[in-house]
């Protein structure tokens, strides 16, 4: 069942100056379930690609659906919504609000879409479980390392049981046992809850773990491996 | 969750917060200080204007006021004070007998108005025996005894115990005339008063130009009753019992008979809040700064929180609330440090000699007493919070402005 389905986006900066072609034609599925590396070399259009899909961008021309829903038919604050209920975000730093703790970082979405404080305190203890962040949950952010950040906007993203993860360039600033132990998370709440990752990386030892690898070159998607 | 995270917000760049938490208790500080010394100003204004000019209830013939004919006069004076001092709220009271004259001396002639006082009763009334500064007031048995103000003396060229002659028209509408002799030299502190005012026995004045239609030569009569309470805030209660004792007399209490005190109090009014606006515009500036540097500092993270689903109305909604806590905790330590400062001035006072020539002249105390009411502090509480309201809208808006992905710049 297909979650994302983007046909045939561009999208062109500054298009009145000096046009930036950043995408060139892309057409991309992307199915429930899937653990999906984006790659390419920097400047390739990653970045782009998962801003659009994540509506934080609109695409120049072509269309994109995420379970159903054209994006491009949203105002910007029916997409503020859209994001909140459908999309779980890790992005490569500024993840956490500095003022609040671990917890309530988690929680900061599901208070967003005012569930029960029964419902909340069990997900974040759940979500802090599988994400090994158990201990720190009274922590602020800065008290912890650059890949427990991680996991953390891991978990805040997964809380509000979204329709996929989009995740750029999340190890970018790990280093490598930190980067291995986050992709050991995204695997295991991919393989034991389905839930559906879409990550960009550049880094060798990341798209080594993904089960499907899109490569984009200048701004178009150069090939597609799924393996098993 | 948005109060804690703006409430932590605040403390998160302590420094700049602490700047703007002092800068705003130390204007809510001045504010509170500016407004109760405006406050002192009138309230010792008002205090000085009963005590020396209007006392509290003021009683005439109703067409005395208007006319200022001395044909109007009150009969009975004598009964009627002494029943008005049976009324325990009133400290003292005292009647007059008033005319307008013509006072000559070998220099020259000058119109004034002519007080006659009974003694004893005007100086608890007025106190005008206090003011005194030469020679010495009415002296018991005495007859024909003037007292004018030293200003007047100067102009007139006369010294203490030089003779006048006063010239008045008598209820008649005859001219008549009296001698009298300086037995002392008053000041009042008010030019206008000084200038315009001389003081005589009631009964010297009432011969010479009362003329009883009744005949009966009685002299126990009054243009004007003054009464003095022992607590200002009695004088309505006062007057409705006087007017339903007297319903023929024109009873009328200081607001009545000043209409400066009123615009006076407008005055203050006026100037306060003007005091409050510039207050305001100084702070507005001030917050606007602040709230506008830490949307700025937060912008990735502001950016980051729209990206994960907190819509534009939450975000306005946290910065209004971040820069409505700044002076909330402001605030009340500038009211607190106001409310000291007038506390410890209040019975010192503030002396003002350095400038009393030109107060003097208006009528005015040299010593202000700061005086504060929970009114003003409400005042000030709520002109600092629609200050941080209105402060905070234009940095809200910015923050709500923005694009998540420029924002963030990258995902
Ligand atoms: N806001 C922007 N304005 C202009 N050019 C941009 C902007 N964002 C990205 N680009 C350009 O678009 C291309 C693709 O960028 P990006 O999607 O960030 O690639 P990647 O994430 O793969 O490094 C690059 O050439 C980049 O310089
Ligand atoms: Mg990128």
């Amino acid at each position: 069942m297909s979650i994302i389905k983007a046909n045939s986006i561009t999208k062109t900066y500054n298009p009145n100056t000096i046009p930036v072609h950043a995408l060139r034609g892309v057409n991309l599925t992307i199915n429930k379930g899937e653990f999906t590396a984006i790659v390419g070399p920097s400047g390739s259009g990653k970045t782009t690609l998962l801003n659009i899909i994540g509506g934080l961008d609109r695409p120049t021309s072509g269309t994109i659906q995420v379970d159903g829903q054209n994006v491009s038919e949203l105002s910007d604050n029916q997409l503020i919504d859209f994001r909140q209920k459908k999309i779980g975000f890790v992005f490569q730093s500024y993840n956490l609000i500095p003022v609040l703790t671990v917890s309530e970082n988690t929680e900061f979405v599901m208070l967003l879409q005012k569930r029960s404080k029964e419902e909340r305190e069990k997900r974040v203890a759940e979500l802090l479980h599988a994400v090994d962040l158990n201990d720190k949950k009274d922590k602020r952010p800065s008290q912890l390392s650059g890949g427990q950040q991680q996991r953390v906007a891991v978990a805040r993203a997964l809380a509000s049981k979204p329709t996929f993860v989009l995740a750029d360039e999340p190890t970018a600033n790990l280093d490598s046992a930190s980067a291995s132990n986050l992709l050991d998370i995204m695997e295991k709440l991919n393989r034991e809850e389905h839930i559906t990752f879409v990550f960009s990386t550049h880094d060798q030892r990341v798209i080594d773990r993904a089960r499907r690898v899109v490569t984009l070159v200048d701004g178009a998607i150069d090939s597609d491996v799924t393996r098993d | 969750m948005l109060f804690k995270i703006s409430w932590r917000n605040i403390w998160r760049s302590r420094t700049r917060s602490a700047v703007v938490i002092s800068s705003i208790a130390v204007g809510v500080w001045a504010l509170s200080f500016v407004l109760s010394f405006s406050n002192g100003l009138i309230y010792t204004f008002i205090q000085n204007a009963i005590r020396d000019q209007y006392s509290h209830i003021q009683i005439h013939h109703p067409k005395f006021p208007e006319d200022k004919n001395n044909k109007h006069y009150i009969e009975n004076a004598d009964s009627i004070l002494s029943s008005i001092k049976q009324i325990p709220e009133i400290e003292a009271a005292t009647s007059r007998v008033i005319t307008t004259g013509m006072l000559s001396t070998s220099h020259g002639a000058r119109g004034v108005q002519v007080m006659g006082v009974r003694a004893k009763s005007e100086s608890s009334v007025t106190k005008f025996n206090q003011k005194i500064v030469e020679g010495s007031y009415f002296i018991a048995g005495k007859k024909n005894q003037i007292i004018i103000s030293r200003r007047l003396a100067e102009k007139l060229k006369v010294k203490l115990r030089s003779r006048m002659v006063l010239t008045f028209q008598d209820t008649k509408g005859e001219i008549t005339a009296a001698a009298f002799r300086i037995g002392g030299l008053y000041s009042s502190g008010n030019m206008i008063i000084d200038e315009s005012l001389v003081y005589v026995n009631d009964k010297d004045l009432a011969k010479s130009i009362i003329i009883v239609e009744s005949n009966n030569n009685n002299l126990d009569v009054a243009h004007e009753f003054a009464i003095y309470l022992k607590d200002s805030d009695n004088t309505a209660l006062i007057k409705d019992k006087l007017k339903k004792q007297y319903p023929e007399l024109l009873i009328e209490d200081y607001y009545d008979l000043s209409p400066d005190v009123e615009l006076y109090e407008t005055q203050i009014n006026t100037s306060n809040s003007i005091i409050i606006i510039i207050f305001m515009l100084a702070l507005i500036f001030g917050i606007i700064n602040t709230m506008l540097m830490a949307v700025l500092e937060r912008y990735r993270e502001l950016g980051m929180l729209m990206a994960i689903g907190m819509n534009k109305a939450k975000i306005f909604f946290m910065i209004v609330l971040e820069t409505f806590l700044l002076s909330a905790v402001a605030a009340p330590i500038g009211l607190g440090i106001g409310i000291l400062t007038v506390y410890l001035l209040q019975d010192k006072g503030i002396d003002l000699s350095a400038f009393s020539k030109g107060l003097e002249r208006f009528g005015m105390e040299t010593t202000i007493y700061p005086a504060m009411d929970i009114e003003l502090y409400v005042q000030i509480s709520i002109a600092v919070f629609i200050t941080a309201l209105l402060a905070s809208i234009y940095p809200a808006r910015k923050a709500v402005k923005l694009q998540p992905v420029e924002a963030l710049h990258k995902i």
